[in-house]
């Protein structure tokens, strides 16, 4: 164990800049600045006020800094974050206090990396994905619409344009009852005030 | 498990304190003050002060050392700094270059 891991133990603290290669667990405190290539574990009850760079973060505890991680960030329950997040996979449980931005980066490639299983969890993940996916389909989206409606939904208007656009034009609540007495001579019969309204269009 | 390990890899340049014993495997630089025991492990290296109850050294320290309870150089250990301790042991096959101060 000793071997593979490296342990900053409850009552130890480490100010200054941590750099390895294996997994690093925290339980103490440590202000300054963790770059890994392994895993950071910040325990519950741990203290971290540094800017990380590592391949994943898991937090129960407390974590103040700027974070990158090439895999995934990991905040449980008890975590309380505040800095930025960099990472392709993000997972936050119910409970966890976070505060600051987050960079998901290319998400699918993290989602072909993921592909199978649920371990993104939606909290963040997919909230991250839809406002993500919201501005780009317009785009593409908007001017086939556009070229599309004067043939299909404004035509069949034109077809009726006298009865139904004068209809719904004029006073909906008043015009459908007044009409269908009056019926046999459509369009002559039409009410002053309601010419009145066309004629100023 | 209480205690504070720093693995193999690792390198810390800053500042260790503390008040659970330390094992290092990997490479510190700046300064160690715990008040339990350090243990500097075969392959570690230590670029700075030492404080500790009990100072146990199978690695390379390069510092002061100050243990209050005592010093300890293993075999294949190799000290360059000051030793500051009650009781210091060394071993056959350590190299130790420094001054030593054992309050008489």
């Amino acid at each position: 164990m000793a071997d593979k891991e490296t342990v900053i133990g409850v009552e130890t603290r480490v100010a200054g800049e941590i750099r390895g290669e294996e997994n690093l667990v925290v339980k103490g405190r440590v202000d300054g600045k963790i770059h890994l290539t392994q895993a950071l574990t910040v325990e519950k009850g741990a203290v971290v006020q540094a800017d990380v760079d590592v391949r994943a973060l898991e937090v129960s505890g407390t974590l103040v800094g700027n974070v990158v991680a090439s895999e995934s960030v990991r905040l449980l329950a008890s975590a309380r974050v505040v800095g930025d997040l960099a990472s392709p996979r993000l997972m936050m449980e119910a409970g966890a206090a976070y505060r600051g931005r987050v960079d998901m980066g290319d998400i699918e490639a993290a989602r072909a990396a993921v592909a199978g299983r649920a371990v993104v969890k939606p909290a963040t993940g997919a909230a991250e994905t839809a406002v993500r996916a919201r501005p780009a389909p317009p785009r593409i989206a908007a001017p086939p619409k556009m070229a599309a409606l004067p043939s299909t939904k404004m035509a069949p208007k034109f077809v009726a344009p006298a009865g139904s656009e004068r209809a719904s034009g004029s006073t909906p609540p008043a015009a459908p009852p007044a009409f269908p007495r009056v019926a046999g001579s459509v369009g002559n019969v039409a009410p002053p005030w309601a010419k009145k309204k066309i004629r100023r269009r | 498990m209480a205690n504070t390990v720093v693995g193999s890899s690792i390198v810390i340049d800053g500042e260790i304190s503390g008040e659970e014993p330390l094992t290092i495997l990997g490479t510190v630089k700046g300064k160690i003050a715990v008040t339990q025991n350090v243990t500097v492990e075969p392959g570690a290296t230590v670029e700075a002060d030492v404080e500790g109850q009990t100072v146990t050294v199978s690695g390379k320290v390069t510092g002061n050392v100050t243990a209050r309870e005592k010093l300890e150089l293993r075999a294949d250990s190799k000290m360059v700094g000051n030793a500051k301790a009650p009781r210091i042991v060394v071993a056959d096959g350590a190299t130790f270059k420094g001054n030593v101060d054992m309050d008489v």
